[in-house]
């Protein structure tokens, strides 16, 4: 079972996520910032990182950047209102991307997409 | 002796002197004028000086050595008086065409006409045909720009018989030969002009070589003459012709070439040298001439410039008003799709675990829809926004505080502001949006220069402060006390234009989203201190 954690300032965006993603057979955590995110991200090990661009008084965007350069291997999938993120080159540091909206056909897409690759990536045919 | 003419009476008759015509009545009553006037060069007195040599009077060969002589210093005096008249008429000619040239004349065909109208008129230098070549801009090369005067016998016989019937001063022939026939001479003398025209570095052109020699050449017999290229003197067709080089101070402005076609007529040194007199103004007003077309072509390139920059600033202030606009459609946006997603997310999962019989499913079903079709407006609304959006770069805050400068400065010095800079040198690039940062700085600063007085003082200072870069500006605005150091929400401001209200409040909405901090902090009466902290990060000093 892929472990997906959830990274949102809005509290009922995380409850969605976490019914909508058990639904579909994920272990889901979430975290309302960036700070309790890198403290989960220390205890638990993740297969997969949902991540709001635009947390409360914080860049979800320099989150991304310490997960990249931590934990490098980690996917991180980035969620926003709007596609203003395309301005920020920080933000093609990310593996996928996905524009909010009530129907999460896309994003759970997404989210099979970036783990079949995960899992590509980490097959003993791929690393030799 | 009785003498043969009447040189020994006081007063003669008409009878007894032949030689005395009727508008010279009053030598017959003077005996000294009419000895000068008349006896001298009388036969009949030269009879009775013979005469009196004959009979051994000793006299008779003084008086022949006096009278010689007196007849020699007088044609002398002749000459020279009629030297002097003809110098006198040449001055009052020069005089003439120089105040025409320097007081009224701004056009070069202007100029050009009465240069050439001077050399070919009978009342001026009387030359048959005179062309004129002027230097390009670049002083490259010697292009022939104006000819005058006849290329044929019948032609010239016309023009002269025109000449006879009017009696036009300089001016008026000038301004005839300018108004009627300018054009039809060029074209006239299109073949000649365009033949005449000679790099001004060919050493070999005897045109150029007076230019460098800085003296007229009088040529006597061209198709002979090895300073002429045979080219040259084919195409004038005459043995004698003149050069004329037109010089200022230090520069080649063109050449006068001028000659008798039709009447053949020697051309002098004396003629040289009157008509080398005559270069002077003309090439000083001919050089004046071109920098006043200069001068109006720039003048002209400036308004069009000029128009061209108002409407470059107009577009901007469009530009940065819809991308202000932009960015709060963006924000309003951002704002309704969160809570649009979750409730439109939670009706979908209920929606599908709902019994398909339940009364209630058809509620969920049209949560569902409307929040679909609001989320496809927002989607529209903020495809929309996104082409407004801040276009992010890396930016020297130096350079964009010395633009808005340059362009408050003017308003500041016209109001008796003291507007100064003082920028910190080597401040590393920052990631911002050129246009709405400067857009907020003028802004402020246009918002200190409304609430300041003369002789008030406005200073723009850019610093680093640890990891940051400050952008401080402070002014001298003697604004009343108010509580939360808001400038955005003072109430002198209600009173203003609301767009200008609203795009205060934009500023601060720019500034808090690109800026560590956006501070205001006021010295009661005596002035406010905006403080701009943006974030200098290392990452973008390994960019550098």
């Amino acid at each position: 079972m892929s472990r997906i954690l959830v990274v949102d300032d809005e509290s009922s965006i995380r409850l969605l996520y976490s019914h909508e993603l058990a639904d579909e057979g994920y272990e889901v955590t979430t975290a309302a910032g960036a700070e309790e995110a890198v403290e989960k991200l220390r205890k638990d090990d993740f297969d997969l990182i949902l991540l709001d661009i635009k947390l409360k008084n914080e860049s979800g965007l320099d989150l991304l950047q310490r997960i990249v350069k931590e934990r490098h291997n980690l996917p991180v999938i980035l969620c926003t209102a709007f596609s203003c993120y395309k301005d920020d080159f920080s933000a093609w540091l990310a593996d996928g991307y996905v524009v909010k909206s009530s129907d999460l056909k896309e994003l759970k897409q997404e989210i099979r997409r970036v783990l079949d690759k995960k899992s590509l990536r980490n097959s003993p045919k791929h690393r030799v | 002796m009785e003498p043969e003419c009447c040189w020994t009476k006081e007063t003669v008759t008409a009878a007894e002197c032949p030689f005395i015509s009727p508008d010279e009545t009053d030598l017959f009553g003077s005996l000294r004028r009419r000895l000068v006037a008349k006896c001298l060069e009388c036969p009949r007195f030269a009879a009775d000086l013979e005469r009196m040599a004959r009979e051994g009077r000793p006299e008779a060969s003084v008086m022949r050595i006096l009278i010689d002589e007196f007849l020699l210093q007088k044609s002398r005096l002749d000459t020279m008086i009629g030297f002097l008249d003809s110098r006198n008429m040449e001055i009052q000619f020069l005089h003439e065409i120089g105040a025409l040239l320097q007081t009224s004349l701004l056009e070069l065909d202007e100029v050009l006409s009465v240069a050439l109208t001077a050399i070919t008129a009978g009342k001026g230098f009387g030359m048959n045909r005179a062309f004129l070549l002027l230097a390009d801009k670049e002083r490259r090369t010697l292009k022939g720009s104006l000819a005058v005067g006849p290329r044929t016998y019948e032609e010239a016989w016309a023009i002269w018989e025109e000449i006879g019937r009017t009696d036009f001063s300089l001016k008026e022939m000038a301004k005839h030969f300018h108004d009627t026939k300018l054009s039809a001479e060029k074209d006239k003398f299109h073949d000649i002009l365009e033949r005449l025209t000679v790099p001004m570095d060919d050493q070999r052109s005897i045109l150029v070589r007076a230019l460098q020699e800085r003296r007229p050449l009088l040529v006597h017999d061209a198709f002979h003459d090895s300073r002429v290229d045979p080219e040259l003197a084919h195409t004038l067709d005459v043995d004698s012709f003149l050069i004329l080089p037109l010089l200022t101070r230090n520069r080649r402005v063109g050449v006068i070439i001028a000659d008798n076609f039709i009447t053949k007529k020697p051309i002098t040194h004396e003629d040289m040298r009157s008509m080398e007199t005559l270069t002077f103004p003309v090439a000083f007003a001919i050089e004046r001439a071109s920098l006043y077309d200069r001068l109006h072509e720039d003048l002209r390139k400036l308004t069009v410039a000029n128009t061209r920059l108002q409407e470059q600033q107009e577009l901007i202030v469009r530009l940065e008003k819809m991308a202000l606009l932009g960015k709060v459609t963006s924000s309003i946006a951002h704002s309704i799709r969160n809570p649009l997603m979750i409730i439109g997310g939670f009706a979908r999962s209920l929606l599908r675990n709902i019994d398909e019989n339940d009364p209630k499913k058809e509620f969920l079903e049209t949560i569902v829809r409307e929040a679909r079709q609001l989320e496809d407006t927002l989607s529209e609304a903020l495809g929309h926004a996104d082409s407004m959006a801040p276009v992010l770069d890396q930016w020297d805050i130096n350079e964009l505080v010395g633009n808005v400068f340059g362009e408050v400065r003017s308003r500041a010095e016209g109001e008796g502001i003291a507007f100064t800079l003082d920028l910190a040198p080597d401040l590393p690039m920052i990631r911002m949006d050129y246009r709405q940062m400067a857009y907020c700085i003028k802004k402020i600063l246009f918002n200190s220069l409304d609430a300041m007085l003369p002789p008030g003082e406005l200073t723009v200072t850019t610093r680093i402060d640890g990891d940051d870069i400050l952008v401080e500006i402070r002014d001298t605005a003697a604004r009343p006390a108010r509580g939360d150091g808001d400038m955005f929400s003072h109430p002198a401001l209600e009173k203003r234009d609301e767009t200008e209200n609203l795009e205060l409040s934009f500023c601060r909405v720019i500034l808090e989203n690109y800026c560590k901090s956006f501070t205001v902090e006021e010295y009661e009466g005596k002035g406010t201190l905006y403080l701009i902290r943006l974030p200098r990060k290392k990452e973008e000093e390994h960019h550098e």
